[in-house]
C-alpha cells in the first residue's frame, strides 16, 4: 500500500524537528517564499517548525535523492481542494505555493480567483441568490400569518448583485489571508506543468517535489447554432439586469438551482430537459417530487425537449428552437448542461498524465496521477463534484504525502444538497440503488404537508423516503425534498456513514414539532420490496403517518 | 374488530381493558396502540376548548390545543418580521410599515388546531377506541367515574386505568394575580398586546418573548437567574440572551414582580427593584403543575409527589398496580415525544407482552425562541459533573451565510462534548436558525454512540449551517478531571 506507492517520508522524525528548531539559529529560517507574520495561535501552530524544515526541504533530503527543488509542493488551482491541501501540507511541515488567476467574477482562460468556483462562481454566490429568491416565497407565506403590504415587494436587482459581489471580494480574501497565514506562496497567474517536478507561471518556471493539480470544472454548453447568445452559470450569476423570460436548458442540479432562483426573484423561467424529467441520477420519486413543487410554484418545464439552435429577432429578444419546435421570446437563454474539467493547456498530456476521454486527470485512490510525483483533488478529477468532497480529497492527499499518513479519501455515503425551492437533502443510495445492489428492501416514505403551509394555504410539501436493507435493518439511504432538507441530513448523513439500523433510529426521539421529526418515527413501511416474491413491490399499506 | 380475551377467568369481568383519562398525546398514543395489540379501550376528554381548566380541554391535548402546534404557529408568523428586515440587503423593496393583523393570524390558527382536534378523534375512533366526553376521576383501583357536559354521571370498570391528565400553568401568588395570563391565554388573546411583561426564564417565557417582539410589541422579560434557560448549557444560554437583547427584547436578569394593579392606562407593573411599568399583558411563564386535583386519586391511594406529580415506577405503574401514569402528569420529561415513548411502552408492557421501559438517555429537545436553540445529550456543566475522563469541547461562532448580505448581527453557536475516554460525542447544542431541524440527525447519530472520529468521517453539506458538526477539527478547551476516589 504505502510503500508500493513510494509514498516520500518526512526526512526526519518529529522530534527530530524538534531538536533541529532548537539547534537552528533562527535567521537561517529566512525563505523567500514565507511570510514572517506571527501567527495569531503561534502555540498550537507549527510554524517555526516548518520555517525550519523549509530551509532544510530544498536541502538533499534522505528521501529527496538529492535533488533541489524550489517548493516541496506546487499546487495549480486555488479552489476548494487546492487552498485546503495547500494549507495542510504546509502545516506539515512543507515548503508550499499555489498559483491562481486574477479574481473574476467569471472564469476564463485568463480569469479565476482564490476560493475558486465554491466561493466565486458556484455554492456561495448560487446560495446567496438562493436566500434573496426564497424572500418572494416568504413574502406569499406571511399572508396566511396576517402580514400585509400596501404595494407589492419590489426586488432591486441591482442592490442584490452589488451586495452579492462585496461578499465575494471579502471571502476572496479571507482565503488568500488563510494562505498567507499557513506560510503558503501565493502566485498570481497561469500555471502550466512543463515537466514531472516543473510548473511555469506565465513563462517563469517554478521546480517542487510535487504538484497538485486542482484546477476544477468549467460549464460546457453544446456547440448548436446561436450558443454565442446564450449564458452559463458564471454568467447567470452576474447578470446586469433581472432576465424578463428565461430559458434555462438542462435538468440537473444547476438548471433547477437557478429555476428557482429566476423564479423566486420573479422573471419567467422555463426549463427544458432532455429526459421526461428533472435531476437524472436522484431516486425516482424525489425527482417525480421536486418537479410537482417547483411546477407549483410557476416555473414552467418543457420535457424531452433538446436544444436545436438559438437565434436572435430584430428587437434582440431571442428564440430557442427545439426537437419539438421553437418557443420565443426569451431575454435570456442558459445552458446547465454540464461542465468539463479544466484540463485544456495545461500541458499535462506533455508530460504523461493520463486524462479520460471528458478531460479528467485519472487517479489512484490516494489522488495519484499516471506521473509519480503529480497529483489531483476535486472537479478536475470528475470522482464526486462538491466542495467538502475536494476538501477531503485535499486533506487526504496532505496526509498521505506531508504526514507520513496514507489515506484514502471515503466516497461512500456523501451526502449532498440540491438547493432548489423546495429543496433537497440526501444520503446513500435511491431506492433504485438499493433495490439494484441489495434485492430485499424496505421502503418507508412519508409526504406530508409541514404546519407552516397549513397556515400559510400555500401548495408546500415534504417528501422524504428511508431505505432499509430488509436483512440487516441497515439504513441505505434517506431523501428527503422540502424546506430546511440540506440542514436536516446532515445529521442523518451522520448516523448512515456510521451504518446505523432502523431500528437505532426509531429508538431516537423525536424533537417536537419539527419536519425532522418524521425521519425518527417512520413506522410502516410503505413497501417491501422482494427480490423472490412472485410480484416486485408489495404495497403493504399506505404509509400511515403516525402523528400522534 | 375481534378482541383478545385476557387471561381465563377474568372474561368479561370488566367494561374495558383499559380506561384512559386524558386524550393528549400520550393518552392518545397509549389508547390507539393498546387498541393495536387488540385491548378494548375507552378514553374520556373534556370538551375543547382553547384555554382549558376544570371543565373544558380537548381531544390533542396541551401539545396541539395550547402548546407545541400554536406555539410554533404563532413563532412562524412573528419570525416573518426578521426576514422582512433581513430581505432589503438582498435587494427586496418593502413597504416602510408592513401590517400585521392578530386576528387573521388567530383565526387561521384556531382554524388549524381544530382541524387537528378532529384528526385526532378519528385516529382514536379507526382505532375502535372508544371515546367519552366529560370529566373523568377514579372511583377505585379498577373503576373511573365520568361527569359529563348535563352533569350526569356515569361509572365505568376497566382492568387497567391509565392516567395521561398532563398539567397545567401555573400562578405566581403575588398581589393582582388575576390581571396575569398565562401561555393558554397567551396564545388565543382577542388584542395583540402593545407593551407585554413576561415573568419567567424557562422555554415559554423566551417563546413568547420571541413570538410578541416578532409580532410589534414591547416586551419586558424578568427571570431569577442571571441568565435564562437554567439547565442548559450556561454558552448557550449565553448565546440565546444575546439574541433576545439583540431583537429588542428588554431583559431584566434576577428580578421579579412583586405587585400588579389595573389602572387607565394598563397594568401597573411593579417590580422588586422597586420599578414600575405599564403592560398590557402580563405574562406568568413560571412552570406548570400535573393536573391532578381532581382525580381524586387519594380515594384509592394512588401516591404524588409534593409538587402533585403522580409516582410511577420504570415501567409508568403507579403504587396501585392496576393504575398507570404517562406524560406531564408523571413529571418525569415534559416533552410531547417522551409522553408518546411512555405512552407507548405502556402499551407493550401491559398489552403487547413485552415489557418495555421508556428510555430518557439523549432525548433532544428545542426552544423556538428566534433564533431557536436544540440541544442532546449533556451540556458542559453536566459533562463535567458526570465526567470520569477528560471531557472535550468543540465549540464554532459564525456569522450565518444569510446575515453576511443582510447585515443581521447574530451569530450561530454550536457545542460539541466528548469523553475523551471514549470518543463518543455526549452532548452537542446549537443556538441558530434552523437548530431543531439540524440536531434530530445529530441526535440519531448520538442515541447509537457515535464517535467524534464518525461525525468527522461525515462529509459535509456545503454550504449548511450543519455541515459545522461535521467539521470541528479544533479543540476549543480541554476540561481535565481529576480521578474520583
Amino acid at each position: 500500500m504505502a510503500t508500493s506507492l513510494g509514498v516520500p517520508r518526512l526526512p526526519f522524525s518529529p522530534k527530530t524537528l524538534q531538536t533541529l528548531r532548537r539547534t537552528l539559529p533562527l535567521s537561517l529560517s529566512k525563505s523567500p517564499h514565507s511570510t514572517p507574520l506571527p501567527h495569531p495561535s503561534i502555540s498550537r501552530s507549527p510554524f517555526i517548525l516548518r520555517l525550519s524544515h523549509r530551509r532544510l526541504s530544498s536541502r538533499p533530503s534522505a528521501s529527496g535523492g538529492g535533488e533541489n527543488y524550489d517548493f516541496d509542493l506546487f499546487t495549480i488551482g486555488a479552489g476548494s481542494g487546492g487552498v485546503r491541501a495547500s494549507r495542510l501540507a504546509a502545516n506539515f511541515g512543507a515548503s508550499v505555493a499555489i498559483c491562481e488567476l486574477p479574481f473574476a467574477t467569471i472564469s476564463s482562460d485568463t480569469a479565476g480567483g482564490v476560493g475558486g468556483t465554491c466561493v466565486l462562481r458556484g455554492c456561495v454566490p448560487k446560495k446567496l441568490m438562493v436566500y434573496a429568491s426564497k424572500f418572494n416565497h416568504e413574502f406569499e407565506e406571511s399572508h396566511g400569518f396576517g402580514w400585509s403590504y400596501e404595494t407589492d415587494p419590489k426586488h432591486d436587482w441591482g442592490t442584490l448583485i452589488a451586495n452579492k459581489n462585496a461578499e465575494l471580494q471579502r471571502l476572496t480574501g479571507i482565503y488568500k489571508n488563510i494562505l498567507n497565514n499557513a506560510g503558503v506562496a501565493l502566485i498570481e497567474g497561469r500555471g502550466k506543468v512543463v515537466d514531472p517536478h516543473t510548473v511555469s507561471v506565465d513563462g517563469k518556471l517554478y521546480s517542487a517535489r510535487h504538484i497538485l493539480i486542482a484546477v476544477g470544472g468549467r460549464p460546457n454548453m453544446p456547440n448548436i447554432p446561436g450558443i454565442e447568445h446564450a449564458i452559463d452559470s458564471d454568467a447567470a450569476l452576474d447578470l446586469p439586469a433581472r432576465p424578463d423570460k428565461i430559458a434555462i436548458v438542462g435538468g440537473g442540479y444547476i438548471a433547477v438551482e437557478f429555476a428557482g432562483i429566476f423564479n423566486g426573484l420573479m422573471s419567467e423561467v422555463h426549463v427544458f430537459i432532455r429526459q421526461k424529467k428533472v435531476l437524472r441520477g436522484f431516486d425516482e420519486e424525489i425527482r417525480d417530487f421536486v418537479g410537482e413543487q417547483m411546477s407549483l410554484r410557476g416555473i414552467k418545464f418543457h420535457p424531452e425537449e433538446s436544444p436545436q439552435a438559438i437565434s436572435k429577432s430584430e428587437d434582440g429578444s431571442l428564440s430557442l428552437k427545439t426537437n419539438k419546435g421553437k418557443v420565443s421570446g426569451f431575454s435570456h437563454i442558459m445552458f446547465a448542461t454540464g461542465r468539463r474539467p479544466n484540463t485544456k493547456n495545461l500541458g499535462l498530456e506533455d508530460v504523461g498524465v493520463q486524462l479520460a476521454t471528458n478531460g479528467a486527470i485519472m487517479v489512484d485512490e490516494y489522488s495519484r496521477t499516471t506521473v509519480e510525483s503529480i497529483w489531483a483533488v476535486g472537479d478536475v478529477t470528475d470522482r464526486i463534484n462538491l466542495t467538502p468532497v475536494a476538501l477531503m480529497e485535499g486533506g487526504a492527499f496532505a496526509k498521505t504525502v506531508f504526514a507520513n499518513e496514507p489515506t484514502k479519501p471515503d466516497h461512500r455515503a456523501v451526502p449532498s444538497a440540491v438547493f432548489s425551492q423546495p429543496p433537497i437533502g440526501q444520503v446513500g443510495l435511491t431506492e433504485e440503488q438499493a433495490i439494484e445492489e441489495y434485492g430485499d428492501v424496505d421502503v418507508y416514505t412519508s409526504n406530508f404537508r409541514p404546519l407552516k403551509a397549513t397556515v400559510s394555504g400555500l401548495p408546500d410539501r415534504v417528501y422524504m423516503k428511508m431505505l432499509v436493507c430488509a436483512n440487516s435493518g441497515k439504513v441505505l439511504g434517506v431523501h428527503m425534498c422540502g424546506d430546511d432538507s440540506p440542514e436536516i441530513i446532515q445529521g442523518i448523513a451522520i448516523a448512515v456513514k456510521a451504518g446505523l439500523t432502523k431500528t437505532q433510529f426509531d429508538s431516537t426521539i423525536g424533537i417536537h414539532p419539527t419536519a425532522a421529526e418524521e425521519l425518527v418515527t417512520m413506522r410502516t413501511p410503505t413497501r417491501k420490496v422482494r427480490r423472490n416474491s412472485s410480484s416486485d413491490e408489495q404495497k403493504v399499506k399506505d404509509a400511515v403517518k403516525s402523528s400522534t | 374488530m375481534a378482541r383478545k380475551m385476557l387471561r381465563d377467568g377474568e372474561q368479561k369481568e370488566y367494561d374495558f381493558d383499559l380506561f384512559v383519562i386524558g386524550a393528549g398525546s400520550g393518552g392518545v398514543r397509549a389508547s390507539r396502540t393498546s387498541a393495536g395489540f387488540g385491548a378494548k379501550v375507552a378514553i374520556c376528554e373534556l370538551p375543547f376548548h382553547p384555554i382549558s381548566s376544570e371543565v373544558v380541554g380537548g381531544v390533542g391535548g396541551t401539545c396541539v390545543i395550547r402548546g407545541c402546534v400554536p406555539k410554533k404557529i404563532l413563532v412562524y408568523g412573528s419570525a416573518f418580521r426578521g426576514e422582512f428586515e433581513d430581505a432589503r440587503n438582498f435587494g427586496w423593496e418593502l413597504d416602510e410599515d408592513i401590517k400585521f393583523n392578530w386576528k387573521k393570524l388567530l383565526h387561521n390558527k384556531t382554524q388549524e388546531i381544530q382541524r387537528l382536534n378532529g384528526i385526532y378523534k378519528r385516529l382514536l375512533t379507526n382505532s375502535s377506541v372508544t371515546m367519552i366526553e366529560g370529566e373523568g376521576k377514579v372511583a377505585g383501583p379498577h373503576e373511573v367515574e365520568v361527569t359529563q357536559l348535563d352533569g350526569s354521571v356515569q361509572k365505568y370498570t376497566a382492568k387497567n386505568i391509565l392516567i395521561a391528565t398532563g398539567s397545567r400553568a401555573q400562578r405566581v401568588k403575588i398581589p393582582g394575580e388575576e390581571l396575569a395570563i398565562t401561555s393558554d391565554e397567551a396564545l388565543s388573546l382577542e388584542d395583540l398586546p402593545k407593551r407585554a411583561v413576561i415573568l419567567g426564564g424557562g422555554y415559554i417565557a423566551v417563546e413568547f418573548a420571541s413570538i410578541w417582539r416578532g409580532m410589534g410589541a414591547t416586551v419586558d422579560l424578568f427571570y431569577r437567574k442571571e441568565l435564562p434557560l437554567r439547565g442548559f448549557d450556561d454558552e448557550m444560554r449565553a448565546a440565546v440572551t444575546k439574541n433576545l437583547e439583540g431583537r429588542g427584547i428588554k431583559l431584566h436578569p434576577q428580578s421579579t414582580l412583586t405587585e400588579l394593579s389595573k389602572t387607565d392606562e394598563g397594568i401597573r407593573v411593579v417590580t422588586d427593584h422597586g420599578d414600575e411599568l405599564i403592560a398590557d399583558v402580563v405574562l406568568f411563564a413560571t412552570g406548570r403543575a400535573p393536573n391532578t386535583k381532581r382525580l381524586n386519586l387519594e380515594a384509592v391511594g394512588v401516591e404524588t409527589d409534593r409538587t402533585g406529580a403522580i409516582k410511577v415506577d420504570e415501567y409508568s405503574r403507579t403504587n396501585v398496580p392496576s393504575i398507570w401514569a404517562v406524560g406531564d402528569v408523571t413529571n418525569r420529561m415534559n416533552l410531547t415525544p417522551v409522553a408518546l415513548m411512555e405512552g407507548t411502552c405502556f402499551s407493550k408492557t401491559v398489552f403487547g407482552g413485552e415489557p418495555t421501559k421508556p428510555d430518557y438517555k439523549d432525548i433532544p429537545c428545542a426552544v423556538f425562541c428566534i433564533p431557536p436553540l436544540s440541544v442532546v445529550g449533556l451540556s458542559e456543566q453536566q459533562a463535567l459533573e458526570q465526567a470520569t475522563s477528560d471531557v472535550l469541547i468543540f465549540t464554532s461562532s459564525f456569522t450565518p451565510m444569510k446575515n453576511t448580505i443582510s447585515g443581521r448581527q447574530e451569530k450561530t453557536v454550536m457545542k460539541l462534548i466528548v469523553d475523551s475516554a471514549t470518543d463518543r460525542v455526549i452532548g452537542a447544542s446549537m443556538c441558530g436558525p434552523d437548530a431543531p431541524e439540524i440536531m434530530q440527525g445529530i441526535a440519531v447519530a448520538m442515541k447509537c454512540g457515535a464517535t467524534k472520529k464518525q461525525f468527522d468521517s461525515t462529509v459535509g453539506i456545503h454550504p449548511s449551517a450543519a455541515e459545522e458538526f461535521v467539521t470541528m477539527r479544533t479543540l476549543t478547551r480541554r476540561l481535565t478531571v481529576e480521578p474520583k476516589i
